[in-house]
């Protein structure tokens, strides 16, 4: 097997005094599928903003596709470049059309022109099966369009990685399938992807493996069968039947 | 299954509509007849000055001592001086041309399409450029005028543009540079910001046309107009900071986190996501602030400045025509409404335009 997609050792995490990452240790392959879950405040969204330095880490080591991501900026702009992220609360640009929320980041971060940029982003949308809202603002759709634009636009940089956090959980019951369906579209297309779901349907469907964070570390790692029907661990057991029930 | 009633029968009609919003009520009706005489009386009063008894030509200005309504010759005589200033008469066309200059250069500012970091920039500095030029002159043949003898209106408006134009991006600066992550530059510009906003507009002034000169060596210390402009810009940017970093602070931290996360560089982080959104929050405010500074511009008088409010007191203060200051002064609230209703009217459209969604 070559070089990991995502490498971290012994990563740790302060805000101030409160330690939120504790020596967290794990990797991710090449078109590998993993999701992360775990009860509140237990440090996934943390884990997954240092993958693309919106979160500084204390100490340790963490290499995407063989950066090292640090301190050092334009190393960042590099990794930014590979790894594309989607959030809880979509985070779209409120001010600009669907359309120009997916031509902006490609003409500023990868400098291509407008037409091309346009192109790529119809050709994201589509796949989004969201095209016929370009010209909308994102307050003129539902969350779950939303959610799958804001897919589109980060996948039309390209990206290698794909990191989301919470993907559906600001999302109406009704709205969580469109956008599960689209996400495990790009996990079967080979995809990269770290997760942050309690969604276990789309674990069992697409997960290559399955972590389980509790209290800044992580307490289990296995595929999603043996995490499901057979953990080793108290805390997986008791999270498990909380999740499913 | 109960049956479909039919609607109401719609009442309409002006009288049930005067009913309905104007006599509901016994105390409606009271009020609705007081103030219609109230309103009646000060219009019939203000329409016959204004209009009925005026009297619009004079042979000389000896015609205008009758006290029943307004003598507008004066205007016709005096208008020249309340719109020019000092400016030499023989110059006045380039004067009215530079005004529109910055007029168009306002309007066309004031549309979205040029909303871009390119195209404001060569808007105004084009526009700023013309108007110097034509005012001052000194080529193609045209007489120089030195900023000491500009004045009345074109004086007014080019003071606001160019308090606007360099104080707005000042602004940015200092609302980004508060913000910022690095503390002496945080804190440096803070105090910068509180210690502008604490002295009067006034003081401000004085100490850029009289002292700056004592301190400053002279190549460096340009002219008196222009140190007066720069201190007034100071004093709009220090405010309108303030507004614009409650703007950025107003905007959710998933925006930048977002644009971040996109590859986006910082300099487009700020210019493509957080101002824009910062200037949507903050848009009453902020045409509240270029309301204020239009009507600030008139203290430039106490430094010297024969802007529109002061070349309409030399028009009446020289005894000539001092019996039509109502006159001049209700000419000159005329000048001053167009401009500032024009600006909140073009505020209100913002507002509808950015509800809808757009830009
Ligand atoms: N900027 C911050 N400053 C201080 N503490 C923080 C900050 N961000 C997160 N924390 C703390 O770190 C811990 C881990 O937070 P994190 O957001 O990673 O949890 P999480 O597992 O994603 O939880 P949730 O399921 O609620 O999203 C929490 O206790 C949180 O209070
Ligand atoms: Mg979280």
């Amino acid at each position: 097997m070559g070089e990991p997609a995502i490498a971290i050792r012994a990563l740790d995490k302060y805000f101030g005094d409160f330690h939120a990452l504790k020596g967290v240790s794990m990797e991710v392959a090449i078109g590998e599928t993993l999701v992360i879950c775990g009860p509140s405040g237990s440090g996934k969204s943390t884990l997954v903003r240092c993958i693309n330095g919106l979160e500084s880490y204390t100490s340790g080591d963490l290499r995407v596709l063989g950066m090292e991501v640090g301190d050092d900026t334009r190393v960042l702009d590099r990794v930014r470049k590979k790894v594309g992220m989607v959030f809880q609360n979509f985070n779209l640009f409120p001010h600009l059309t669907v359309l120009e929320n997916c031509v902006l980041p490609q003409k500023r971060a990868l400098g291509r022109d407008r037409s091309s940029a346009r192109d790529e982003a119809l050709n994201q949308l589509a796949k989004m099966r969201v095209e016929m809202h370009a010209d909308k603002y994102p307050d003129q759709i539902s969350g779950g369009q939303q959610q799958r634009v804001a897919l589109a636009r980060a996948l039309c940089l390209k990206p290698e990685i794909m990191l989301f956090d919470e993907p559906t959980s600001a999302l109406d019951p009704e709205m969580i399938a469109e956008v599960l369906d689209v996400m495990k579209d790009l996990a079967r297309a080979d995809m990269t992807i770290v997760c942050v779901t309690h969604e276990m349907g789309f674990a069992r469907a697409v997960a290559d493996r399955v972590i389980l964070m509790a209290d800044g570390k992580i307490v289990e790692t296995g595929t999603p069968e043996q995490m499901f029907s057979a953990p080793r661990n108290e805390i997986t057991r008791a999270f498990m039947q909380a999740v499913q029930s | 299954m109960a049956h479909a009633l039919p609607p109401p029968a719609r009442q309409t009609g002006p009288l049930v509509w005067l009913r309905r919003h104007f006599f509901a009520t016994w105390y409606d009706a009271v009020f609705t007849l007081v103030f219609a005489v109230l309103i009646f009386w000060v219009l019939d009063n203000v329409i016959g000055w204004a209009f009925v008894d005026a009297i619009w030509r004079v042979e000389n200005r000896e015609m205008c001592t009758h006290d029943a309504g307004a003598c507008w010759a004066v205007i016709e005589s005096r208008g020249r001086l309340i719109l020019f200033g000092l400016y030499p008469y023989e110059e006045q066309w380039r004067s009215t041309i530079a005004c529109l200059v910055v007029i168009v250069t306002i309007i066309l500012s004031c549309l979205p399409v040029f909303w871009s970091l390119r195209r404001l920039p060569v808007l105004w500095i084009g526009g700023f450029a013309a108007f110097v030029l034509l005012m001052r002159g000194g080529f193609a043949g045209l007489e120089v005028v030195t900023s000491e003898q500009w004045g009345g209106l074109s004086l007014t408006i080019f003071i606001f543009a160019a308090v606007f134009v360099i104080g707005m991006p000042l602004a940015v600066l200092f609302a980004l540079a508060r913000r910022s992550s690095m503390p002496v530059i945080a804190k440096s510009f803070g105090l910068i910001i509180d210690i502008v906003r604490s002295l009067p507009l006034l003081t401000l002034l004085f100490a850029a046309a009289v002292v700056v000169p004592l301190l400053v060596p002279e190549a460096i210390q340009g002219n008196k107009l222009m140190r007066v402009v720069v201190a007034f810009a100071i004093f709009f940017a220090a405010y309108q900071a303030e507004i614009l970093r409650a703007g950025l602070q107003s905007t959710p931290q998933g925006q930048e986190e977002a644009a971040i996360a996109l590859g986006m560089p910082y300099w487009s982080v700020v210019a493509d996501v957080l101002l824009p959104q910062a200037f949507r929050n903050t848009l009453p405010s902020t045409i509240n602030q270029a309301v204020i500074t239009f009507k600030e511009t008139s203290i430039v008088t106490i430094i010297g400045f024969f802007e529109v409010m002061a070349s309409g007191n030399a028009a009446i203060g020289n005894g000539e025509w001092g019996n039509q200051y109502i006159e001049v002064y209700v000419f000159l609230a005329l000048i001053y409404f167009v401009f500032v209703f024009g600006l909140s009217r073009y505020g209100a459209w913002l507002e509808t335009r950015m509800r809808l969604g757009h830009g």
